[in-house]
């Protein structure tokens, strides 16, 4: 009976402790997803172009979403947007998981110093250097109509700072299995190929999401190199044109949201397509643990 | 199948740890070599240079007359299994094994013929299908083994295989690893720290110690002619007795007198003693444990002791025994011949009287811990 009523006690208390976490993330969501919710709901809004002070729209249609792909270059911004983010999700991809296995299994003199340097580099902010790179970019004609490939550029030439999290989990791969893939006849390029990378799928995936998203929503560099011609810019750089004073604000506030909701599509889809691939436990097995 | 053949090799870490000194062997084609020593006495370092995962720091590996120092792993045409297994988790036991035969770009039928053959020898045809982790350690080391197996490579290096296996497991791969031995017929180097592993295994045995070859012999040189002190301890379970006594001359007769009794060197080591014309000192003497025999109280040859521990192994009894100054022995003894008598004068605390067989004892240098025979 005594232990009946413990037992009972235990279960009471998960409960509540239960109760109050989920309490806790269902306000938390809330007030996280709030401003998606008011940004949905401005996109849908036909009544009035200009900010209001109620969410819930009087008269809902696509009339935003309808101009915002025929009377403005949107679809342009889109299309540099996304040209840029796919270039450099694959660069720097390639990049990242070759500085990662590199930093992970060669020896060589300067990986201390050379990992050290660029955690001080990477704690200096990127817009210390924006101007700089403005002029490099101006001076080779890689600036607002040309801004793509200078874009990229700048992007893909930083990527190589981003090896931490790959590096990381390549560091609990166990070495042996490259030295097995090596005996067995594997290149080292071979070895990241063909053993490394398929034990490394989630970082992979990863990676490709960091390195697709930066430049997707980059505002302030994409700014400055494309900040004259409508042609050269990406989404955000052009959508914030759209608004940037305050009569333009008034008559395109509402189609600003439909743009903000379609910015965020492709991420969406690109996310749920890869998510799957977050295995966990897939080198159970390798060597004896 | 190849000779290979080690000069002068040496690896120092950080430009003052040495691992490996001044390596000299040639291992012939066909040959089965063990390198055994305690940990970090440099076999596997030595076995990884070999290999191509270390960086040869000095002297010449030569695998069939070439000069591998400077190639990498790949283009060696060695075959390794790894003491972890180190499979691919990420592939089918089929794949692991298929895995090098992939990246040579072999035609698929050859690989599946290669692969089931190897299998089959090893007796894992049931897994084939399986991933890595849904084995056991036996059969993952099996795995492991077939992986090196189809590749046909020049030598096959083992770094210590079977020493994440239980016990029992142990002693059936090890049996395995002399049968595979005996079908794929190619140059064998084995790492282990197990003594009886080596002495099972090799055709010849190195013995290792802080990077430096102690021996290199067949399992019975090393067994009846250690060259020191520290190979006579080191082969040999239990290990070798060894104490501090005089070895005197009468006439044309050796003698040793270990705690006051008087044992008389006869056989070949009698002669052996003469022949060297050995001067009478203080040595070391070493007895193993098997070649000490019961005595009688009162006969000159006998010693005194008090037993510490009996163990009881089934086929012999292992006894800790205590001589009047106390120096500890470890004798081994048969059971098969005790009375019952005899076997209750072993237990703890009580008295037995032992000799040392004279034909067998093995003498050491005071100061430089060699052997005088050697």
């Amino acid at each position: 009976m005594d232990k009946k009523k413990q037992h009972m006690g235990m279960k009471a208390k998960t409960r509540l402790s239960n109760g109050i976490i989920y309490t806790a993330l269902t306000i938390i969501s809330i007030i996280w997803l709030f401003p998606f919710f008011c940004l949905v709901c401005e996109s849908f809004r036909c009544e009035s172009t200009y900010q209001v002070e109620y969410i819930i729209p009087q008269k809902w249609g696509f009339d935003n979403y309808i101009n915002l792909f025929t009377k403005t270059d949107f679809p342009i911004w889109f299309k540099n947007t996304f040209i840029i983010a796919l270039f450099v999700s694959v660069l720097q991809t390639i990049i990242v998981l070759c500085m990662s296995y590199t930093l992970s299994r060669l020896r060589f003199k300067s990986r201390k110093p050379l990992m050290n340097l660029m955690l001080i580099l990477g704690m200096f902010p990127g817009f210390l250097s924006l101007i700089l790179l403005y002029k490099l970019l101006s001076s080779w004609g890689m600036t607002n109509a040309n801004s793509i490939p200078g874009l990229i550029l700048v992007y893909v030439a930083s990527s190589g700072m981003g090896y931490y999290v790959s590096k990381g989990y390549f560091d609990t791969i166990p070495r042996s299995l490259d030295e097995a893939a090596r005996v067995d006849g594997c290149t080292r390029a071979q070895v990241l190929t063909k053993v490394i990378l398929p034990l490394a799928k989630p970082i992979v995936i990863y990676t490709i999401l960091t390195a697709f998203m930066g430049p997707w929503g980059d505002f302030m560099l994409a700014n400055y190199v494309a900040h004259a011609t409508s042609a050269g810019m990406n989404v955000a750089v052009g959508l914030q044109n759209m608004i940037g004073t305050s009569s333009s604000m008034a008559a395109n506030y509402t189609m600003f949201c439909a743009g903000g909701v379609i910015v965020a599509i492709p991420i969406t889809i690109l996310f749920m397509a890869l998510q799957k691939y977050y295995v966990e436990g897939v080198t159970g097995g390798a060597v004896k643990g | 199948m190849a000779r290979v053949k080690l000069t002068n090799v040496q690896k120092v870490y950080d430009k003052n740890v040495i691992a490996v000194n001044d390596f000299n062997l040639d291992i012939k084609d066909k040959e089965f070599v063990v390198f055994v020593g305690p940990s970090g006495c440099g076999k596997s370092t030595t076995l990884r240079m070999i290999a191509g995962l270390e960086e040869i720091s000095g002297g010449t590996i030569e695998i069939d007359g070439v000069v591998v120092n400077d190639l990498q792993p790949k283009d060696r045409d060695i075959a390794m299994v790894f003491q972890n297994y180190a499979l691919y988790p990420h592939l089918s036991v089929f794949e692991n094994i298929a895995f090098p035969l992939r990246i040579q770009k072999m035609p698929q039928d050859e690989i599946f013929k290669r692969v089931t053959n190897a299998a089959e020898i090893l007796g894992i045809t049931d897994y084939l299908n399986r991933k890595p982790r849904a084995l056991s350690g036996g059969q993952r080391q099996r795995v492991a083994i077939g992986r090196a197996m189809v590749r046909d490579s020049k030598v096959f290096l083992m770094d210590e295989p079977l020493s994440n296996l239980d016990a029992k497991l142990r002693n059936q791969m090890r049996a395995e690893i002399i049968l595979l031995r005996q079908k794929i017929n190619t140059t064998f180097v084995y790492v282990t720290h197990d003594q009886t592993e080596a002495m099972t295994l090799g055709d010849r045995i190195v013995i290792m110690k802080d990077g430096l070859i102690q021996q290199v012999g067949t399992p019975d040189e090393v067994f009846d002619m250690p060259k020191n002190l520290f190979v006579a301890e080191f082969i040999g379970a239990p290990k070798m007795n060894t104490f501090e006594t005089d070895l005197i001359r009468e006439g044309n007769e050796y003698y040793v007198k270990p705690f006051g009794a008087k044992i008389k060197v006869d056989g070949s080591k009698g002669e052996e003693l003469k022949k060297a014309d050995i001067k009478p000192a203080k040595v070391i003497l070493g007895v193993r444990p098997e070649h000490i025999l019961l005595g009688h109280e009162g006969d000159p040859d006998s010693i005194e002791c008090t037993v510490q521990v009996n163990e009881m192994m089934g086929s012999e009894l292992h006894l800790h025994v205590l001589t009047k100054d106390n120096t500890s022995l470890i004798v081994r003894v048969p059971t098969v011949n005790l009375t019952h008598e005899q076997r209750d004068a072993m237990v703890n605390g009580h008295k037995i009287y032992i000799t040392f067989a004279g034909k067998v004892m093995h003498f050491f240098d005071k100061e430089t811990k060699n052997n005088l025979l050697y």
